[in-house]
Parts: C-alpha cells; sequence; structure tokens
C-alpha cells in the first residue's frame, strides 16, 4: 500500500509544481495560458534527452528543463500576450501542439513518435525502486517548498503587486508609464522554467517520455487543479494538485467498492466526473475552496 | 498394560487429531490474483475492452473447472489508458494493493516497458502483447518472468520482407502511422528491406486520425512504387485503400493482419480490398482454444472474434498462466511458475486446447504443448512467441491463405 | 522529386476538400463567439454526438444515408439546444474564461457519456465504392465531392438564416452589442436557445460528414477541434464568412505545404499561420478591429 500511495504522492507533486506555475500566470497575472504542456513537454524532453544521449548527470538536464522552456517562452510571449483572452488561450493551445509535432517530426533528436526510453531514476544508488521512490518524493517536496516559497516572495513584493495589477486593470498601469507587456512576458517564463522543472522530475520518475503524454488534456487538468484549489493563492494552487490527483485516483477504488461497475465503464465515469467537476465549479464556486473571493 | 494403552491412546488421538487437521490445511489453497492491466481508453481503445473481458471470461473457465492446482482466479481489472504514467499507477495499485502476482494484458510497449520494472520488483508475472523489442532485452527481462505472446516487431518485419519478395516486388514504397506500435514495423521493414539489397522509393509517416490522406498517397504514388507495404489502423487503412481504389491506379498492398481486420473489410466492400495481401501470425482458427475463445468473445462482445486477435492472446494468456501453476503446484511461488510456463508450452508435449484437457494430462505426469487461440504459444529464448506468418490474399472480402512464410 | 502543376492542382484540391470539412466546426466555433463571446471548446463534442446520431440511424433504418442524415442533425441540434439550458445558460453572464472552462467540462462530459453510451470502440458507414472524376491528371474524390456540396450547402442555409430571416437579424444584432439587443426588446434568452440549436445542427451535419468520410467514435470531433479554432481565428471570431474563409485557406494552405515541410508539420502550419495572421492583423483576416488588442 506505501509504494502505491507513495506513486500517487509523486504525481500529486509534479501537479503542483505545474499548478503552482500556472497560477501564478493567470491566478496572479491574468494570462489565459493554455499552452501549458507544452513546456511541461520540453523540460521533460530535455532531461530526457540529456540523460538517455548525452550521458550528462541529472543535474545538467534539471538546469536545462528549466531554462529551455523559458527561453522559448519568451517569444510567444512578446508575440501572443497583446492578444486578447480568447485569442490567447487558443494561440497557446496551438503552441503546445506545435511543441508536440516538432517533437513527433525530430525523429534524429527525439525518437519521434515512439518515445525516449531509459530515462534513468535518480538515486539509483539505492538498487532498490522502494528506497528511489522515497528519496524522490522528498527531492521533490522540498523542491516544491521552496518554488512556492520563492514565488510567495514574488508575489508578496512590489514586483508581485505589479502583477497583479496587470490583472485586474491594465491601462491603470499603462497610466502610470509602466509596460505590461514586458511583465506579462516574465511571469510567461518564470511559470514555463516551472512547467520545466515539472517535466525533468516526471521524465526521472515514469524513466519513459513520448509524445502523447503531453497532449492538451494536461494542460486542461492543471486548469481543473487550480479551479478547484482557488485561483491567486498558492495554496489554493498546491490544494487543486492534490485534490485533482486524489480524483483521479481515487475513481479507481470506487469501483472495488461499487462492484457493478465494469472498468470499460469506469474511466468514462472518472471522465464525466472530471468534466463535471469543471462545470459546476465555475457555476456554484468558480473562487475554488481555498481562492479570493473576487 | 494401562500406561501402554493410555500412551497409545494419546500418541492414538493426537495422530488423529493431525489427521483430522491435515484436510483442512489442504482445503481451499489461497486463490491466484490476476491483474488485468488492459488499454481501455486511448490509442488501444479498441482493442481494450475486448482484451479485459477475455481475461475475465477465461479466468471465469479455470474457476468453473476448479482452478488451478485448486487455486480460483481473482482478477483484478484496471484501465492503463494506453499511456506509461497512467499505466505506472494502476500496476502499483494492484501490485501493492491488491497484491497480484501476475499482470496480463498490457498492450503499448511503453505501459508494459513502464510495467516490467514493477513486476520484476515485486516478483510478479508480466503476460503482454507490444512489440517493441528492447522488451526482450536480457537486462530488462533478467527474471524472465515476462511473456511476449505477439510476434515482436524483429519477426514481423521479417515476415513482411519475406511477403515482399515473394510477391516480386522490387521497388516498394511503406506508408505507415506514425505511432508507437505501428511505425516500428515500417522502420524494422526499412531496415530489412535494405539490408537485403533493396530499394524504396518512399517512406512515409503519417500522422493518425486525420481526416484525409490524399497527399500522402498522392507522394507515395508519384515515386512510382510497384507495391506499397501499409502500415496503419483500419481509420487511415479505409479512407487511403478508398481514396487509392477511386484514383484507379493498379497497386500491390501488403498490409499487417490487424489492419485489415473485419471493420476494415465490412467498411470498403469486395471491390477495393480484392487482391490485397495480408501478413499475419497464422491465428489458429482451428484449434480448440480458438472455437472456445471465439465462441465466448462473441457472446459477450457482440463482434467477431477475428477483430481483436489481442483478446485471444488474453485468452491465451490466462489458460497457460493456469496450466503453469498446475504444473508448477499450489504452493509454487511466482518464479517457479513462470519457469513452468515453456514446460507447458514448448517443445515435446501432448498438444492440448483447454485448460482441462491440460491438468488431465498433468495429473497422469504427462508432458503437455499448449496450442493458443492466438497463436501456437511456442517461446523462445527471450520469452518471445515465435509464431509461424503467413500471407494470405484477400478475395471477395475474405481472407484466404496462399502460402507459409518462415517455417 | 519534382512537382508538375498538376500536383499542385491536385494539392490545392485536397487542401479545399479538408478545408470545407472543418469549415462547419469553425462556423460553429464562430457563431457561439458572436453571441456568447467565448470560444466553445465542447465544439468537437458536439460533432460527435452528431456522428453517433447519424450512426445509430443509419443502423436502424437498415442502412438509409438520408435517415442517418436526419440522426445526425437533429442529434446535434438536441444536443445544442440541452448545452444551452443546462451548462451554459446558468453561467450566461460570466466572463468568457468561465465559459471556455465550462465548455471544457461539457466537452468531457459529452465524451464520457457517449463513451458510457455506445462504448470506446470505432465505427464506419459502409460506402458504396466511386470512382473519382478525373480530368488529366487532376482527380476528385466523389466522396470528398459530396461532402464539399453538402458542407456548402449547410452554409449557405445558415448564412440565408442569418441575413434573411427576422431570427438571423436578432442574432446578428446580440452578435454586434447584447446589452443594446435586450433594450431594443429582443428576449436574448429565447435567442440563445436558437443560437444554440443552430450551432448544434451544424455540428450534427458536420458529425455525419465526418463519420462518413472516416469513422465515428466518441473521439473523433475533439481531434477536430483545434483545428476548427485555428480557421475561426484566422477569420475572424464572431465573423461567419471569416470562418469558412480561414477553414478553406488553412486546409490548402496545410495541403500545399506537404511538399516542403512533410506531413507532420503541415498540421503545425495551420497554427503558424494562425499566428502570423494575428500578429499582422490580430482581429483575423474579415474582421474590423474591435476589442482585441
Amino acid at each position: 500500500m506505501e509504494a502505491y500511495l507513495l506513486a500517487v504522492f509523486i504525481t500529486a507533486l509534479v501537479y503542483v509544481l505545474l499548478a503552482v506555475g500556472l497560477d501564478f500566470q493567470y491566478g496572479f497575472t491574468g494570462l489565459i495560458n493554455f499552452g501549458h504542456v507544452g513546456f511541461f513537454a520540453i523540460g521533460a524532453y530535455a532531461a530526457a534527452l540529456c540523460a538517455v544521449r548525452l550521458h550528462w548527470p541529472p543535474v545538467v538536464g534539471f538546469g536545462l528543463a528549466i531554462v529551455l522552456p523559458a527561453l522559448i517562452a519568451w517569444p510567444l510571449g512578446r508575440v501572443a500576450l497583446r492578444l486578447h483572452d480568447e485569442y490567447l488561450a487558443i494561440v497557446t493551445l496551438g503552441f503546445s501542439e506545435i511543441v508536440r509535432l516538432v517533437i513527433i517530426s525530430e525523429k534524429e533528436l527525439t525518437n519521434g513518435g515512439q518515445g525516449v526510453p531509459g530515462v534513468p531514476r535518480l538515486f539509483t544508488v539505492f538498487a532498490s525502486n522502494g528506497w528511489n521512490d522515497f528519496l524522490l518524493a522528498i527531492l521533490l517536496a522540498l523542491t516544491c517548498a521552496l518554488v512556492v516559497w520563492l514565488l510567495r516572495q514574488i508575489t508578496r513584493s512590489p514586483y508581485g503587486r505589479l502583477i497583479q495589477a496587470i490583472r485586474d486593470d491594465q491601462t491603470a498601469l499603462l497610466a502610470l508609464g509602466k509596460n505590461p507587456a514586458r511583465f506579462k512576458t516574465q511571469v510567461l517564463m518564470v511559470g514555463s522554467g516551472i512547467a520545466g522543472l515539472a517535466g525533468a522530475f516526471y521524465a526521472h520518475y515514469v524513466s519513459f517520455v513520448t509524445p502523447d503524454q503531453f497532449t492538451p488534456l494536461v494542460t486542461f487538468y492543471v486548469w481543473m487543479a487550480i479551479i478547484m484549489g482557488g485561483v491567486g493563492r498558492l495554496r489554493g494552487a498546491v490544494a487543486g494538485a492534490f485534490l485533482l490527483v486524489a480524483f483521479l485516483e481515487g475513481s479507481r477504488f470506487i469501483r472495488d467498492v461499487v462492484p457493478g461497475v465494469s472498468e470499460v465503464a469506469m474511466s468514462n465515469v472518472r471522465l464525466a466526473a472530471v468534466g463535471l467537476a469543471l462545470i459546476l465549479f465555475m457555476r456554484f464556486a468558480p473562487q475554488g475552496l481555498l481562492g479570493r473571493r473576487r | 498394560m494401562n500406561r501402554i494403552n493410555r500412551r497409545q491412546f494419546i500418541i492414538g488421538g493426537a495422530v488423529s487429531t493431525l489427521a483430522a487437521a491435515l484436510p483442512a490445511f489442504a482445503q481451499a489453497p489461497a486463490s491466484f490474483r490476476i491483474g488485468a492491466l488492459n488499454p481501455i481508453t486511448g490509442a488501444g481503445a479498441n482493442y481494450g475492452a475486448g482484451m479485459q473481458k477475455s481475461i475475465l471470461f477465461a479466468a471465469a473457465e479455470i474457476n468453473a473447472a476448479g482452478g488451478a492446482a485448486g487455486r480460483k482466479f481473482e482478477v483484478f481489472a484496471e484501465d492503463d489508458q494506453t499511456t506509461p504514467n497512467a499505466g505506472v499507477l494502476a500496476a502499483k495499485k494492484l501490485i501493492e494493493v491488491n497484491k497480484v502476482q501476475a499482470i496480463l494484458g498490457t498492450w503499448a510497449s511503453g505501459v508494459s516497458l513502464a510495467v516490467m520494472p514493477l513486476t520484476n520488483d515485486a516478483n510478479a508475472l508480466l503476460m503482454h502483447t507490444s512489440g517493441a523489442v528492447a522488451l526482450a532485452d536480457p537486462k530488462l527481462n533478467a527474471k524472465k518472468m515476462s511473456f511476449r505472446y505477439q510476434g515482436s516487431s524483429k519477426h514481423l518485419s521479417k515476415a513482411f520482407m519475406k511477403a515482399a519478395q515473394k510477391e516480386g516486388l522490387k521497388r516498394p514504397a511503406v506508408m505507415a502511422s506514425n505511432n508507437p506500435a505501428t511505425a516500428p514495423h515500417a522502420e524494422g521493414f526499412r531496415k530489412e528491406w535494405l539490408a537485403a539489397g533493396g530499394q524504396l522509393t518512399d517512406f512515409v509517416l503519417y500522422e493518425p486520425n486525420r481526416t484525409s490522406y490524399r497527399s500522402e498517397l498522392q507522394q507515395v504514388l508519384r515515386s512510382k512504387p510497384d507495391g506499397i507495404i501499409l502500415s496503419g489502423y483500419a481509420p487511415d487503412g479505409v479512407l487511403i485503400i478508398r481514396d487509392w481504389f477511386q484514383s484507379g491506379t493498379k497497386m500491390k498492398w501488403i498490409m499487417p493482419g490487424f489492419a485489415a481486420n473485419p471493420e476494415f473489410l465490412k467498411a470498403l466492400g469486395n471491390e477495393p480490398t480484392e487482391g490485397i495481401v495480408v501478413v499475419e501470425s497464422i491465428v489458429n482458427e482451428g484449434a480448440a482454444a480458438y472455437k472456445a475463445f471465439a465462441k465466448q468473445y462473441e457472446s459477450v462482445m457482440g463482434k467477431p472474434a477475428a477483430s481483436n486477435v489481442y483478446a485471444a492472446m488474453c485468452y491465451d494468456m490466462v489458460n497457460v498462466l493456469a496450466l503453469a501453476i498446475e504444473a508448477a503446484g499450489a504452493n509454487a511461488s511466482s518464479a517457479v511458475i513462470a519457469q513452468k510456463v515453456h514446460e507447458v508450452t514448448t517443445g515435446p508435449g501432448q498438444q492440448v486446447g483447454s485448460f482441462a484437457e491440460g491438468r488431465t494430462l498433468l495429473k497422469q505426469g504427462k508432458r503437455i504443448n499448449y496450442e493458443g487461440a492466438s497463436s501456437s504459444v511456442d517461446f523462445d529464448d527471450e520469452n518471445d512467441v515465435d509464431p509461424t506468418f503467413a500471407a494470405f490474399v484477400i478475395k471477395s472480402g475474405a481472407w484466404q491463405r496462399t502460402y507459409l512464410i518462415n517455417r | 522529386m519534382d512537382l508538375v502543376w498538376a500536383d499542385y492542382a491536385n494539392l490545392v484540391l485536397n487542401g479545399l476538400a479538408e478545408g470545407l470539412l472543418i469549415a462547419l466546426p469553425a462556423l460553429a466555433v464562430t457563431l457561439v463567439f458572436g453571441v456568447a463571446r467565448f470560444p466553445n471548446a465542447a465544439t468537437g463534442d458536439l460533432v460527435s454526438v452528431g456522428g453517433f446520431g447519424a450512426f445509430g440511424a443509419y443502423k436502424v433504418s437498415g442502412g438509409s444515408f438520408l435517415m442517418a442524415a436526419i440522426g445526425g442533425l437533429a442529434a446535434g441540434a438536441a444536443a445544442g439546444l440541452a448545452s444551452w439550458q443546462l451548462v451554459f445558460k446558468p453561467v450566461a453572464r460570466h466572463g468568457s474564461v468561465t465559459l471556455l472552462l465550462t465548455s471544457i467540462g461539457l466537452g468531457f462530459l459529452i465524451r464520457a457519456l457517449l463513451g458510457l453510451g455506445f462504448g470506446n470502440e470505432h465505427n464506419m458507414f459502409e460506402l458504396p465504392m466511386m470512382r473519382a472524376w478525373t480530368m488529366g491528371a487532376i482527380a476528385i474524390n466523389r466522396m470528398d465531392g459530396i461532402v464539399a456540396l453538402l458542407a456548402l450547402a449547410t452554409m449557405i442555409g445558415v448564412f440565408a438564416l442569418l441575413h434573411a430571416t427576422p431570427a438571423g437579424r436578432v442574432l446578428r444584432a446580440m452578435a454586434d452589442n447584447v446589452d443594446l439587443a435586450r433594450v431594443a426588446g429582443i428576449n436574448t434568452a429565447r435567442a440563445s436557445a436558437w443560437m444554440w440549436s443552430l450551432v448544434g445542427v451544424v455540428c450534427g451535419i458536420a458529425g455525419v460528414l465526418v463519420g462518413l468520410k472516416t469513422q465515428v467514435s466518441p473521439e473523433v470531433g475533439a481531434e477536430l477541434l483545434l483545428a476548427a479554432f485555428a480557421a475561426a481565428v484566422v477569420g475572424g471570431l464572431g465573423n461567419p464568412l471569416g470562418a469558412v474563409a480561414g477553414a478553406v485557406v488553412l486546409g490548402v494552405a496545410q495541403e500545399l505545404s506537404t511538399p516542403f515541410v512533410g506531413f507532420t508539420y503541415k498540421i503545425a502550419l495551420s497554427y503558424a499561420v494562425m499566428l502570423l495572421v494575428l500578429l499582422w492583423r490580430p482581429q483575423g483576416l474579415f474582421n474590423r478591429v474591435q476589442g482585441v488588442r
């Protein structure tokens, strides 16, 4: 049981990183980024290829996994962030699909649709998988704590007030002579770097990355997490991530309790529950469980 | 006299109590837990439900016959969503929470590759239908507790090469769906073909789930191949063949069996499919196991059994597992059971087509060789099924066997 | 490999065929955006509903394509109307992000219900085989031709509705300015219901066409969503003619690019074109400048 719970915990922590990154972008700055999974993918592949093709130590892979998505976020930000909300959503969605298509196409680099197997797990000094996972969970938890702390410092600083002002009223900012576009791009870069970091952890945990693990569905899940947990509050994003994973994994056990439902039906029931939850949250609790009341 | 009598009485009493207790130990051996981990959703959704149901009804069959070495099968079903991360979580749940001793029916290579380290760690068996050559890697399958029930990519590519040669192709082209299951077949074929000194006029990997492949097809036809190897699934296969037929060009097509399934044949009708060559491992249509499987599959799923060869493989997995447990004994560990798998399926031994038949012979101390629904289920040294391939040609909407390929 | 002009012509025709197929969901996206002001992520799943409606009617009627068309249309309309009444109406006044997220949830729900009801496997129609029309080296598939004609007919129907009927006038008024429309006495709730039913019909027909060309399954519509979004954006969100034009432009551009970028990247091309268009003309090709930046 413990190993299973550990696996679930690790998955939840990966989602925590994704969620706080997205919340920083949307909850605090009002950026409607529907391409989050694209940066997750870039980070995951960067770490995977560093380890498998170049045999560099994981530290380098992790570094690249943070820096590369952030660098790629810069031109996207400059181009897309001046667009209005709905257009931005669609363009960023298109961007994440472009990333996926590039991964599939550049076979020499990424092995295309077949993915990169054999990404080494961290801490393989300890041969047993059980200990690997435990240490990974600890490292990941510490990383999450660090990232959340950093973000909290940022959002509480004058810079943080500035970006929240962007969310609330861009024109006021312009009136003060400050250019929102620059800040929006920076926020996009930070959030994307965090998503890349999540990708690096993910790659070293699942040990096998393929393009179809990085579809827009993952972006929607992360949005769900921040909606449920509460937009605009870092602890909301953390709570939302855990809630999301509890949701997705917990539905397995419903079947053990209610034996009549077949597994075939169960996956659809799970999807229906996710959809229904989104609809209901948006209608009755758009601020989420822990979020600010707007 | 009295003392001796009392001692005798006590000893007799003790012995008889023990004797009375023995049947209690021999009764009801622990059930054997199986994890059915299949692609219910995702890219493999077309096969997953059938695969899972096959495991369920096969296990029910074993239980109705009294269980394997008296052990009843308890099946825990999960969906791997055809992705490694979901597969890993599901496998962990099955292993850690449900304490399964075998996981059956992972389909995507990515899932099997991600799950194998977990089953190895837990000393559980893994029986899968994935094609990636990496799965047979001795470093990965070090404990030899994983078994592949589908022809590995390696075998399938060679079979295609032989078929293409036999069909007299000198300058073929290749079209394949760009996904982890079908692309390796195409790339394997290219490797084999080029290594044998042949040429290809074009090699196109197309994206799945599109509404049209005309541009792709037109490019391939422009290179004027004398034949096209098409490796995709039924929906794209239908689109491509339909487009090709409407263009009126003459062409020889070679496809794998999973692409030219009943769905494909029905959607196209007789005319366009006439003359297409199909390469497939010989599903033992004549085998008793196939008949038993097909009957149950059709009544449970309402679809033709030939449309889901992976479900037939899953049916065989359960039967093989049961026979191996029967041969190993009720108290055998999974590692010992794994060793028995070769014994009950491969090599000299009387051919059997069902668990009941095999059990009878095993009880008599005879050697058996299970012949399955999906293939003759004979494993090579790397625990890969070594299927016999055959070429078929489609005539009047049905496959007709033309020749064997590698025997 | 050197291409002759006929090869390029064929690519253009392929692009046209694909574009016309996407034009219907793109039209649906833009109609919703015009009136309700959000990109509807459930559009693709409404298309899937249409597909199942068509397939169901086809099976029940023993193979009649007419019944399939009617079934698809009816299923789409019902789903569209139900989406409005049950899901979108209660949150109609909320911001576009709320509505977008709601539509994502609705899409999942529809997909799951279709899977529960009909299973996740794909289903295909049995089509009679038809030879292509050829003029020299140029070929047009009959099925593509039929799909194109039906799509065009639907579009003409929708445009006629929007411009030549009172109901259409109401919708265009709402698209211009909802509050003004309400002040002018228009029952916006009822008009919205009509709009959603129309959107459902358009998606339903798209479902039939996609089902005939490819397959019917819970996932098939969602695959088209991004292409529909891209087309609607390129044409200018809210502009019906723009959506159709955008779809055709993207389709043709996509296929024409294949000799240069290959078959995988051609898909990325739509998104790249979308981005370029927005850089140059952020309101889309056919829209007036209106609150985009």
